[in-house]
Parts: C-alpha cells; structure tokens; sequence
C-alpha cells in the first residue's frame, strides 16, 4: 500500500532525513521508534504533507500513487490520514462544524451526496462514545480548552469518522494516563482492518502494549538502522537504544527543557 | 503654505423646499456655519488615515432627487421604511400603529412639532471631531422622527432600508433622530444599500437619546457598492440606568467611515459596541468610537474586528474617556484585526484616557494573519483550502456574528460574507 524509497527531506536547509525506506501493505500496523530527534515526527509531516519540510530526493506511493505530487488535502482524500502530537485548538469552529466539513469533503470527492445535518450528528455521538468523549465536546471549538488525554481521543474520533487507508499515529500515547491511553489503544485497534495500514511512531514501547505491531523499525539519525517484530520493541524497552550504537537524546532533551 | 482645503461652496446651498420651517432655518444656520470649514487632511489627527479617500468634488454637490420611490424594497421581519436618497417613501413602508410610539417623516410634522425637533437636533455629535455630520445638518431633506413615549415596547423592529441611487452623481443626506422615552424599548435596524454606477456621497447622521431606563439596539449594515462614498455618524446620549447596543457590519468601499459617539450622562448606563468590517481589493474603512463614561458607575464593552484582504486598507480608532468624576467605571475595549494579503494594511488605535482613580478599564489590539498550523490541521482532514479559510475566517468574526440578534441581518451579512469569501479565496 504505502512504498517509501530513498526519503530525503530538510527543514530550513537542515536534512533530517536521510534516505528512508519502507514498505507496508494493507492489513499491517507498523511501529516506529527511537530517540527524540531522529525524525519520527518529521516522517509522520512529510507522509501528510506538511509544506514546512522539503523533500531533496526520493519517493512515496500510495497504491502505486505518487504521493508527493499530491496536495495535504488530495492526499488526506486519497486516504492519508495524520494523527497530530500536538493538535491544535481552533477557537470559533465547532468542532461539529469541522467533522462535518472534512466528511463531506472525502465523500464528494467519492462522488457520495454530502450527509445531511441530523444524520452527521448521530453518526459524529456514536463515534464519541466510543473514544469515551462526551458528545458535548461536539459543540466546542476545534480541540479548544481540550485536556491532552481528550485531544489525542478527538484525533482517534476522526480517524473513525474518516476511516483511511492509511492512519499515521504521531506520538499518540504521548500525555495519556493508563485509563486513557487504554481508550485511545482501543480506538485504535478498532480501526485495524485487512484494507488498512496504521504507522504508529512512539517514543516508547508501552503503546505498543496494547497495540500489537507487526513490525518494528528503529529510527536513528534520519535512518532506519534496524527492522525486526515485536520482540524488538520489548528489547529496546530492557535495553534502550544504546546498544545499537545511538544515544538515546531524551534525558539531555527533557533537561534542557 | 497651501491654504487648507474647504467645503467647496456648491455643497453649502441647501435645496429641497419640502421641510417645514423651522428646520429649514436650522439648515441655513448650520450651512451659514460651515463656509470656510477646513475639510480633514492627513494633518487632521482623526482623519490621519482616510483623508486621502475623502473626494469631495463639485459635482457630488447637487441632491439625488427621491423620485417616484418605486423599485424592490427586501421584505423584513419587522416595521419597515423606506428611504430613498434621504427621502422617506411612505407608499413603500410600514408604520408602527400603535399608540406610544411615534414614527414619522420630517417633512410632515407641523411648525410646533418642527420646532421641537429642531431644538434638539445637532447635541450628540462633537462636531469638532465629526466634522463632516454638520454637512448632513446643513443639507438633509427629509428624516425620519422616531419617539417612544415612556414604558413603550416596539414589538417588532424597525427596519429603516436606505436606497441610494447612482444614476447620476450627486449626494444624499438620510437623518435619523429617535427619543426613547423612560424605561422604553426599542430595536433600529439601519440598511444602506446602493443602485447604479455614478460616483455619490451618502452622508448620514443617526441621533439617538436614551432617557432613564431606555433600551434600545442599533444594528447598522453598511452594504453600497464600489460607487458610494460613504460618511456616516451616529450620537448616542444615556441617561441613567439605561442600555445601548449597538452591531455595526460594514464592507469596504472607495470611502468608508462611521463615527460612533456615545456619552454615558447617567449613572448604571451601560453600552455594548460590537463591529465587524471586511475590505478587498482596493477598498476602506473607517471606524472611529468614542466613549464617554461622564458620572460613575457606568459600563462599556467594545468589540471590534477588521479583516481586510488584497490591497484593501481598514482602520479603528477607538477612544474611551473617563471623566474625573467618573469612579467605578468599567471599560472594556477590544481590537482585533486579520490581514489576508501582504498587499492590504490595517491602523488601529484603541485610546484609554482615564481621570478618575477607582475605575476598571482594559484595552488591546492584535494584528495578524491566518493561523498556517490551522490551516494544516484543517486541510490534512481533506478539507479544501477556501473551505478552510473559510472556517478560519469566519471563526474569527463569528462571536459577533452571532451576537446580532436579528436573524435577517445575520443572514444578509452572511450572503454578503460568501461573496466576499468567494472573490477572495479561489480555489489555488
């Protein structure tokens, strides 16, 4: 489904990264891992098209398409969608008002009738429930006065809605306690489907606890330097990333923060 | 040096012969009042921005004559009035029936009736800063006469829609006074419209007295096209304990400018101000308040929000006054402004002067763009970039937006908005 080949991409002139290659096919949930600052997020932006990064070389298709050539909405349309670590609050539009808005986006672009105010409303409680978010959220503004566990369960609430081709989790279990992260970890496992790929990238393994990943890949300095199953991510949570010649930034990060 | 410029001469003759006489002399005076009037320059401070658009050339002198008045008047939910050019067209409006209230044309009220009017025009607005409202006084032909008498509800709004037409160049001068009574009530709804292709000057003047008690909202929808110059002032004076709101909704134009002047008189008077203006291409707009908190323990709230896009230029100027006598104020004034283009440009200056020590007041503006990271969020749902802008612009008005309480206005904003919005945000 998703063919990624020799990904360069820079930020402000600076590469981070440094020739990615990855496969994944329908029905695969994929994790990546490693320290902060190896690119993990800055692969999830490039994936969703975020324009701040450059892509210098390289190439990604989805279903043979050439995703790159494709703009964040065309590419959300054709079935990418990108779970933020840090989405943001839109004061003003209701967060209903912006469901509705994105789910008959992708249903014109089927060429489906767009979903009438009632129906949209019934379908947008449902899916709420199941990511434990009281529908009066529907009513607030985009992501607005939020708390994070209730942010990360909206992003999952819109995967549902949106049921993509391919869900991008970008440090889904980050800011979660154990209650929530379980919530969370059952919206994504509900989503797990022969015809979907789901790419998860964490820090740590303890999502991966109650999703069980397929494969396993470390990245490091902008490149994937190791790919294994499960097993690995129990290895790199006994081991950390030292042993496989990286350090591990985190602590340094977090201190200097 | 270069003398200032003036109002040219041919602006100074007051025509219509319909008014009854004492106004008529009230015009002459006024008219007698403004040769040599300097007109605003760049130098003039509360004009430093929009001098430049305000072209008063000869041939906007003559009156646009109120003709037949037929023509397609929008049906309101409420009273409605016509005003065509400045003239009331009593065949295509309705009058309140009901007794306690009084809404009539100048032009119909008798010596006495006149008389009493006339001594009460012309006392909310600082002439000295609203230069261009002693013109209107110099000039209407007609105006419209609205006074509740005490403990009266107007059940229903009064919709008063001005029609200004652009067949041929000339000016018109609408007038609005209203006097309302103790603890009356009442909803004004002022609609400026526009027809044609010639260059006119549309120069209002709204008074409006709120005695003990009184509440009234005024909603005030500027939507003339590219051919109108328009000037307009409103004067609000509050006596105590009574509530004013105000929602004033513009578009841009090749000149655009209200004033807006309140003076709290009375102790516990209250005000509302809310304003959302939007400019594209090369339009303006102009919005200068004033409030004038006189005695203690008054309240104002001010909201205002501009979003200028292209190459069009918006401009606030918000001025709040508390008098030394004047404890226990509370002031509450907010700007805050959007650019959708690096070509538009925005002036605001939200002025707190304060005399009195025991007061609460607060002010603050903003300028900026339209949030990228919202925007991506926005998009990476497969919403499509003028939808999103769309959402993002409209988040930014919508508080106010649904702050006006008549949904006709809201919905006729809104129009005006998607058109707006569909000029500005081709799909890229």
């Amino acid at each position: 489904m998703l063919s990624i080949k020799n990904l360069h991409a820079s930020v402000e002139d600076k590469e981070i990264l440094k020739g990615i290659n990855l496969e994944i096919k329908a029905g695969e949930v994929h994790a990546i891992m490693g320290p902060n600052g190896s690119g993990k997020s800055t692969l999830s932006q490039v994936l969703a098209g975020n324009d701040a990064f450059e892509v210098t070389e390289g190439e990604v298709t989805l279903n043979g398409e050439n995703l790159l050539d494709l703009a964040t909405e065309e590419r959300a349309r054709e079935g990418v969608f990108l779970a933020f670590q840090y989405p943001v609050e839109i004061p003003g539009v209701s967060n209903l008002q912006f469901l509705r808005t994105a789910v008959n986006a992708m249903r014109a672009h089927r060429g489906e009738e767009e979903m009438n105010a009632t129906d949209f409303i019934k379908l947008a409680r449902d899916v709420s429930r199941q990511v434990d978010l009281d529908p009066a959220f529907l009513k607030r503004g985009v992501n607005e006065g939020f708390s994070g566990g209730e942010k990360k369960r909206n992003e999952i609430m819109q995967a549902l809605l949106l049921q993509p081709q391919l869900a991008i989790l970008d440090e889904t279990d980050s800011g979660l306690d154990i209650d929530a992260l379980k919530v969370v970890a059952d919206g994504v496992n509900a989503l797990r489907s022969k015809d979907r790929a789901i790419l998860m990238v964490t820090h740590y393994q303890r999502l991966l606890d109650h999703i069980v990943p397929d494969f396993v890949h470390v990245l490091a300095g902008g490149k994937i330097i190791k790919s294994g199953g499960r097993e690995l991510a129990l290895e790199l949570e006994e081991r950390g990333y030292g042993w496989l010649g990286i350090r591990d930034e985190d602590s340094a990060d977090q201190s200097a923060n | 040096m270069k003398p200032a410029p003036v109002v040219p001469a041919p602006f100074l003759t007051p025509a219509g012969e319909s008014l009854p006489e004492p106004l008529q002399t009230l015009r002459k005076q006024q008219a007698a009042a403004l040769v040599d009037m300097p007109l605003p320059t760049r130098k003039t401070e509360n004009w430093k921005y929009s001098s430049k658009y305000l072209k008063l050339t000869e041939d906007l002198a003559p009156s646009l004559p109120a003709g037949q008045g037929t023509g397609e008047y929008p049906d309101v939910p409420g009273y409605r009035i016509i005003v065509r050019n400045g003239a009331v067209i009593p065949a295509a409006s309705s009058f309140p029936g009901s007794t306690g209230i009084v809404v009539r044309r100048f032009c119909d009220l008798n010596d006495n009736e006149a008389a009493e009017l006339a001594s009460q025009l012309n006392h909310t607005l600082n002439t000295d800063t609203v230069q261009l409202a002693a013109l209107n006084s110099a000039r209407f032909e007609d105006g419209l006469l609205i006074r509740l008498t005490p403990d009266t509800v107007l059940d229903r709004p009064l919709y008063v829609i001005h029609q200004v037409t652009g067949d041929a160049s000339g000016s018109a001068y609408p007038r609005i006074f209203v006097d309302a009574g103790r603890n009356s009530r009442m909803t004004l709804v002022e609609e400026y419209r526009s027809t044609g292709s010639q260059t006119v000057l549309v120069n209002t003047v709204t008074e409006l007295n709120l005695q003990e008690g009184a509440q009234v909202t005024n909603i005030r929808l500027n939507l003339e096209n590219d051919n109108v110059l328009s000037v307009g002032a409103t004067g609000v004076h509050q006596q105590r304990s009574s509530r004013f709101e105000s929602h004033c909704i513009g578009f841009g134009g090749p000149l655009r400018r209200h004033d807006l002047q309140v003076q709290l008189l009375g102790e516990g008077a209250e005000c509302k101000l809310n304003g959302v203006v939007v400019t594209q291409g090369k339009q303006h707009y102009d919005n200068h308040t004033t409030i004038d908190h006189q005695v203690p323990l008054c309240n104002s709230e001010e909201t205002y929000r501009n979003i200028a896009a292209d190459q069009s230029h918006a401009v606030f100027s918000g001025r709040v006054y508390i008098h030394q006598d004047a404890q226990k104020s509370n002031a509450n004034m907010n700007n805050r402004n959007l650019l959708l283009s690096n070509g538009a440009e925005i002036d605001t200056k939200p002025e707190l002067e304060i005399y009195a020590d025991d007061v609460k007041c607060a002010h603050g503006a903003t300028i900026g763009q339209l949030d990228e990271t919202s925007m991506f969020y926005l998009v990476s749902r497969g919403i499509g970039r003028h939808d999103a802008k769309v959402l993002l612009t409209m988040a930014f008005i919508n508080e106010l937006v649904e702050q006006i309480p008549e949904e006709w206005v809201r919905d006729s904003a809104q129009d005006r908005l998607n058109q707006f919005f569909d000029q500005s945000f081709q799909e890229a």
